[in-house]
């Protein structure tokens, strides 16, 4: 018996996801838990483990197409087991969009095992057509179809710019898998070995063309529409850390000793930061030009980096957990974004009742973060750093303080009651009490 | 308005005026002498005249060898200056009708910069004023004169000088065994000078492949010119050349002198640092589009203070145009042939077997004698020669030709063309090559190399 394999559906506004990378071939065998293929939708990555144990009887779907969810993308099972051919589950209303392995097929393994390397084209039929005519590479195009993809237009523009590589520049591309450029500093612009081997930015290339990825394309569109739809402006002040270095030590010593859970300076930051903003209904919601949604519980937003970009995930109800939990779930989530499994709901900014950026671990001090609209504020967190302070009685010295940087909407929010959060942050983190 | 004003009228200048005329600019050339520069009155073109007669001189009186009996062969060196002044007073007027063709304005003045305006630079030349969107300077090079005790310049020959003596000297010593050394010495050998060749370095010929600077140098030493390499001149004495070899102090006396050390180019006297133009290791600093720091301000041929080849300065001159009109060129210097016009020509283009070593190449080397070659055979009674092909360790690709052996310089473009055009072994292999012809010698050689 086969067991189809099928395209999770991911969210209720995802229609279809992109396949990243396979990881077995067809005939290949699988056991139970292999991870079998990547997928991406215009949020994360995700990966999709084999149910069963098996061969690997069909693949209905290769590198680079989008496949509606809830399709089957590929058959598990045993030989002799009856399959649909390829070809016939392949018919979705996308079909029409072909993938191209850069610069020979026969290099598939080699692209597929380099994450930079195995970037993916997008060709219209008609343009592969054209170009195959016209005798030039697809390479180096820059696609204005839909989703970037490249038409017909396209490759007749390229035509009358793109020249022919040597023998020798094609072959040392081949060889050393590296990209073609369109065009060369040649005779008559002819591409050479040495416009093949320019590094970025050399002379024979002034810059590298880099197609923007999704996630990319989203935190643009996203950061831009907040500075142009807000009215954002930041505060900046810092906290005595002594408390937050003093709990942190504790913590640490607990964890190496227990190793049950690591509550980390951020950890702290972020349930002082629930404690002070659940005082300050009005800075915990969402402004929607006519409506304002006051949310009753903390939903912590945090902004993490990964490979991909900036990702912010959302620890729901934060303020009904305990320091311990706290730190166990920032953890998962963050570990999640990095995986590339985490779940399209928790990333969404309207998760989030409230976010935290932190960027102390690269000592900064100071930073204006943006506001993931339409949440009214974020807080950015700074480094540590030793400033003065009055220690009583008379006596002047430094004292670490740790920076904080309080982004908000002014539309929502007037410059008094955010200061007052802000207050409320400082003061939150210099007492805080916590049972570590 | 000019579109692009031109300073020099050398083969930098005047291919420039002439491609950019081509292109309907409006273009305007100074130069306070004869059109041509250096390559066309006092260089190229002479010498290449007067190493003709040499040839034939040589080839007449070893008629005998093709069984032609010539003995008592004889020359009038008046008369072979007059061919010399007859072909270059020819040239220098087929370059003035092409600037006339090509409506380039031609002033013969010395130009200066003025000054530079928001749009323009505007120059002086005479008592007018020219203002130019665009310049080039294009003003060349000259001998180079080494600080040497006792030198008093008007007793000594340099290329310019020796292009008009009115006989042939007794004995000739050149200092400086370098290509224009190299060529005069080879035109008075023939002649029937005693000839000396003071060389600074270990080998003649600069950066010619070693093996093909030898070569030469053992061939004219069988005709009887005596070499001393790696000899430092220390003072001249009137006729006696007083040098350093080996610890040894040594003397030649000779009827002239000829310094030939090299060259240096042309950065003062024209106004040039009113620019602010940068100046690198003697020359003017240029881009691959041979533009100088300053905006609108371009630079080719010897005043860059490298290469130092009229076909350079040619090809510097036109990329620069292209620029100016906006057409899409780069200079390249991996594919510039040089050819040293002795008897035998020296010829070769790309990269060296020391050079690669040096840069950390990995190479492939193949040399193969002249004799390989039919027609060489048929022409060059008694005569030796070979061909050196560098190639990429990896792919193959050519990267340097090198030939000794007449007619190497009418075939080196051959190989110039593979290397610009990045040919592989199999790929040059692949073109047909006349038979018989001295440039079979490349295909055979490219043969030689393992599949």
């Amino acid at each position: 018996m086969s067991v189809p394999v099928i395209m999770p559906r991911q969210g209720q506004s995802v229609e279809s996801c992109i396949i990243s990378n396979w990881f077995f071939q067809k005939g290949d065998r699988v056991k139970k838990g292999d991870i079998l293929f990547s997928y991406e939708t215009d949020k994360a990555a995700f990966e999709v483990e084999a149910e069963a144990d098996g061969l690997l009887l069909e693949r209905y779907y290769n590198e680079g197409d989008e496949v509606p969810v809830l399709s089957t993308v590929a058959m598990i099972g045993e030989e002799g087991d009856e399959v649909e051919e390829a070809g016939a589950k392949r018919r979705s209303r996308y079909s029409g969009i072909e993938k191209v392995e850069m610069l020979k097929s026969g290099n598939v393994e080699k692209w597929r095992s380099d994450g930079v390397t195995g970037e993916t084209i997008f060709v219209s039929p008609r343009a592969r057509k054209a170009a195959e005519r016209l005798g030039i590479t697809l390479e180096g195009i820059t696609g204005t179809g839909p989703g970037g993809r490249i038409i017909e237009k396209d490759v007749q523009e390229a035509a009358g710019k793109q020249s022919l590589p040597t023998p020798l520049a094609r072959e040392i591309a081949l060889e050393e898998n590296r990209k073609m450029p369109a065009a060369g500093s040649g005779a008559g612009g002819r591409v050479t070995s040495f416009d093949v081997l320019a590094p970025a930015g050399g002379p024979a290339e002034e810059a590298e063309i880099r197609k923007v990825s999704n996630i990319r394309r989203i935190i643009a569109q996203k950061m831009h529409e907040s500075l142009m739809n807000s009215a954002q402006l930041t505060h900046h002040t810092s906290a005595d850390a002594r408390r937050l270095l003093e709990l942190r030590k504790k913590a640490k010593a607990l964890y190496e000793k227990s190793g049950i859970v690591d509550i980390t300076i951020n950890d702290l930051v972020c349930y002082a930061v629930i404690r002070a903003v659940k005082k300050h209904p009005m800075a915990n919601s969402h402004f929607l030009g006519d409506t304002v949604r006051l949310f009753r519980k903390v939903h912590l937003g945090l902004a993490v980096d990964t490979e991909r970009g900036l990702m912010v995930p959302v620890v729901k109800n934060a303020d009904d957990l305990s320091i311990k939990e706290l730190a166990m779930q920032i953890k998962e989530v963050a570990a999640s974004c990095k995986k590339g499994n985490i779940s399209p709901e928790l990333l969404s900014s309207e998760a989030a009742s409230f976010s935290v950026s932190n960027l102390g671990a690269y000592g900064v001090e100071m930073f204006t973060p943006v506001i993931n609209l339409p949440q009214v504020a974020i807080l950015g967190v700074d480094a540590i750093i030793n400033r003065p302070a009055d220690l009583g009685n008379g006596v002047l010295g430094f004292c670490p303080h740790i920076g904080l940087s309080l982004t908000y909407d002014h539309r929502a929010l007037d410059g008094a009651p955010a200061s007052a959060l802000l207050r409320d942050i400082r003061l939150e983190i210099e007492r805080l009490e916590v049972n570590i | 308005m000019y579109d692009l004003g031109i300073i020099g009228g050398g083969p930098a200048g005047y291919v420039a005026a002439e491609r950019a005329g081509q292109k309907g600019l409006k273009v305007v050339l100074f130069d306070k002498k004869k059109l041509g520069g250096v390559c066309l009155n006092e260089g190229c073109i002479p010498t290449k005249t007067l190493l003709y007669t040499a040839k034939l001189y040589d080839n007449a009186r070893e008629g005998g060898k093709y069984g032609i009996d010539c003995s008592g062969v004889t020359y009038d060196f008046a008369k072979v200056m007059q061919r010399k002044d007859k072909v270059v007073t020819r040239l220098v007027a087929g370059v003035a009708a092409a600037m006339k063709k090509h409506a380039v304005e031609v002033v013969n003045a010395h130009a200066t910069i003025d000054r530079q305006a928001a749009d323009h630079i505007s120059l002086q030349a005479g008592n007018q004023l020219f203002e130019c969107r665009n310049i080039l300077l294009a003003t060349g090079s000259e001998a180079m004169i080494p600080p040497v005790k006792g030198l008093v310049r008007e007793e000594i020959l340099t290329n310019r000088e020796i292009l008009k003596i009115s006989q042939v000297p007794g004995s000739l010593a050149i200092i400086g065994g370098g290509v224009v050394g190299m060529e005069f010495a080879s035109i008075f050998n023939s002649l029937g000078s005693r000839v000396t060749v003071i060389e600074m370095m270990g080998e003649i010929l600069g950066t010619t492949d070693v093996e093909l600077s030898a070569m030469l140098r053992q061939e004219y030493t069988k005709k009887g010119i005596v070499f001393h390499l790696g000899s430092r001149v220390t003072e001249i004495r009137g006729r006696e050349i007083i040098f350093e070899k080996e610890g040894q102090e040594l003397r030649v006396t000779s009827d002239q002198i000829l310094v030939s050390v090299g060259r240096k180019p042309v950065l003062e006297g024209f106004g040039l640092e009113k620019l602010g133009v940068e100046v690198a290791r003697g020359g003017v600093k240029i881009d691959e589009h041979c533009r100088t720091n300053i905006p609108n301000v371009y630079a080719a041929g010897d005043i860059t203070g490298f290469s130092l080849l009229a076909h350079t300065a040619s090809r510097e001159g036109e990329v620069a145009v292209n620029h100016v009109c906006g057409i899409p060129d780069r200079m390249r210097y991996n594919a510039i042939p040089s050819v040293v016009y002795t008897n035998p020509e020296i010829a070769s283009v790309g990269l060296t077997e020391e050079e690669a070593r040096n840069k950390g190449i990995p190479v492939k080397v193949r040399t193969l004698p002249m004799a390989y070659a039919g027609r060489f055979v048929a022409e060059n009674e008694g005569k030796n020669g070979f061909a050196k092909v560098v190639v990429g360790d990896k792919y193959n690709e050519i990267l340097g030709v090198h030939l000794i052996g007449n007619p190497s310089s009418e075939l080196i473009y051959g190989a110039a063309i593979m290397i610009e055009m990045q040919m592989r072994i199999q790929d040059a292999r692949e073109i047909v090559f006349p038979h018989p012809t001295v440039s079979e010698i490349l295909k055979e050689t490219l043969f030689t190399f393992n599949e």
